[in-house]
């Protein structure tokens, strides 16, 4: 009933796509160490102890309100009454990301979104950290064959962090950020 | 006067996902909203012809996230009836009983965002999403899974519901009803949330007719159309429940209909229970090659939380050779447009709010 078409066109083009997106991007690279990513800058400019600035850093991280897609869901269920993240240290979702410092990429990011995602990160203040929550975010999930979509967030960010389940469930995302709290005090090496 | 034409979007707490909206304000009055979509487009159509039958429900699923297993349920009946499939009686029943459960999860998460749309930040969301969570647990215990359930086979269900699930379910439904009740003198004893919804928004039956919105929102608007009364499926027609309509329209009626609706659906599943009769609710397994069937079209249309779902099949020999789907978040989501004239930049997210869209379905 179908007409079949050559794979090899399919596939050519499909790359040709993957290299102009990239190709376009490439010039926006992000930029680290703005004023006191470096924690010596800090506790020197502060007059305090480089473990009091890692303290007050490991205990109050702003997450971002970015929610993509169906992991959204579940990461509104950590914000929620019945995980309470406030216990932790992980503020308010803040809705800008001047104000934030963890970026949850939750959902599918598709070819049209990644100018958008690179963006926002850049607006974060530093120190900024990002967490992949998801399989989509991870490696495309069950999108790995779809043609609008990036197989994975690390292909444009940084990521501390990958959370895995489709969707993982609020109590995954609670370890994951107790694992960047680990991470950032310098328990867990990169 | 000099018009302005402002962008918001596409990330935007306000905008339930990636959607950007380009405004026209001539002072803060809205001239003219234009939603530019497609920021979560993967190709869920063009995927499920690569894939067997009975691969593509999780994939049906990610849909509409708030409300899966509507979708995935659509979709299996397409299936089933492209391959003359009977569904066994007790498996009607349970689908029943499972669906209203999920109306039940989809609005509650409506009311819990509503409040974020007007500003009154949390407080109803903790208090919404605590509810919820409790209806997840019930979902959870009958098909393993706390979000995505990929639990409809061919002719039936992957498995029977729990033994005590019954006496459960009917606990966290009086403790819902008296939930809503609760909600109610909370929002609707407070000033603001009147102001703020009542006369906003409007969409007249004609209009609402006219652009081809379903679901609480046409019924809001007053038009007495549901597909489970219209053309029942499955055993709604041996039930008992009202469809419930409200004239006036505004932002108001939205949201009081799904309140009314959730008491609707708490009615059915306790019906469905005392009606459900024993036996074998077993669906056929999964197997990676279904029964060959040729060229045929088949096309169901289902009562999803958020409106009217269609699934267009057509069938080819292993794999469906099209499918189209009609969402009802894509066509709800075009009346912003008709509405949007005349508010205030503030009521916009109010109005977006009240028509409970979730992205993923509109991009597809």
């Amino acid at each position: 009933m179908a007409e079949e078409y050559p794979e090899e066109e399919f596939k050519i083009a499909k790359k040709e796509m993957d290299r102009l997106v990239y190709e376009s991007l490439k010039g926006r690279e992000v930029k680290p160490n703005v004023m006191f990513a470096k924690m010596s800058d800090l506790s020197r400019a502060l007059g305090i102890s480089k473990g009091m600035v890692k303290w007050s850093r490991v205990n109050s991280l702003w997450p971002m309100q970015f929610g993509l897609a169906c992991c959204a869901i579940e990461l509104m269920g950590f914000g929620s009454a019945r995980i309470d993240a406030e216990r932790k240290g992980y503020l308010l979702f803040r809705s800008t990301p001047r104000q934030s410092d963890v970026m949850l990429v939750a959902g599918w990011v598709t070819k049209s979104m990644v100018p958008e995602v690179k963006r926002l990160y850049e607006q974060m203040t530093e120190p900024r950290y990002v967490i992949a929550f998801g399989e989509c975010a991870t490696c495309g999930g069950p999108w790995f064959e779809s043609y609008n979509i990036i197989r994975g967030i690390d292909q444009v960010l940084p990521v501390d962090v990958y959370v895995a389940g489709c969707p993982p469930k609020p109590e995954n995302l609670f370890e994951a950020m107790i694992k960047l709290q680990e991470k950032i005090s310098g328990k867990i090496e990169d | 006067m000099a018009i302005t034409r402002i962008n918001i979007g596409p990330v935007h707490p306000s905008t339930h996902g990636v959607l950007q909206l380009v405004v026209d304000l001539d002072g803060d009055t809205i001239e003219r909203v234009d939603p530019h979509i497609g920021y979560l487009h993967r190709g869920v159509e063009k995927l499920t012809e690569t894939r067997m039958y009975m691969q593509n429900p999780p994939y049906m699923e990610k849909l509409d996230y708030l409300a899966p297993m509507s979708y995935d349920e659509a979709y299996v009946s397409a299936v089933e009836k492209a391959l003359g499939i009977e569904v066994k009686e007790r498996a009607m029943y349970i689908r029943v009983i499972l669906l209203e459960l999920q109306r039940i999860a989809s609005h509650l998460f409506f009311i819990g965002t509503i409040g974020n749309d007007l500003g009154q930040m949390f407080t109803l969301f903790m208090w919404a999403y605590m509810d919820r969570d409790k209806v997840l647990d019930l979902l959870q215990e009958a098909t393993g899974s706390r979000m995505f359930y990929v639990n409809m086979r061919l002719g039936g269900m992957l498995s029977d519901l729990p033994p005590d699930f019954e006496e459960r379910t009917l606990e966290t439904l009086d403790y819902v009803e008296k939930r809503i009740k609760e909600y109610e003198s909370f929002i609707e004893k407070n000033p603001v949330f009147h102001e703020r919804m009542k006369n906003i928004g409007i969409l007249p039956p004609e209009k609402a007719l006219d652009l081809g919105v379903t679901g609480p929102v046409l019924r809001a608007s007053g038009v007495q159309y549901d597909v489970r009364k219209n053309s029942p499926y499955y055993v709604y027609d041996k039930l008992h429940f009202e469809i419930k309509i409200l004239t006036k329209g505004d932002n108001f009626a939205r949201y009081k209909l799904r309140l009314l609706e959730m008491r609707e659906s708490i009615r059915l599943i306790k019906e469905a229970f005392k009606r459900m009769p024993a036996g074998d609710a077993l669906g056929q397994p999964v197997k990676l090659r279904s029964p060959p069937t040729k060229n045929k079209i088949v096309c169901v249309s289902r009562e999803a939380p958020k409106g009217e779902l269609m699934m267009y099949l057509v069938a080819d020999d292993q794999k469906p050779y099209r499918l189209s789907i009609r969402s009802p978040n894509f066509i709800n989501l075009m009346a912003i447009t008709h509405m949007a004239k005349g508010l205030r930049t503030a009521d916009l997210f109010a109005t977006l709010g009240t028509l409970d869209l979730v992205m993923g379905c509109v991009d597809r």
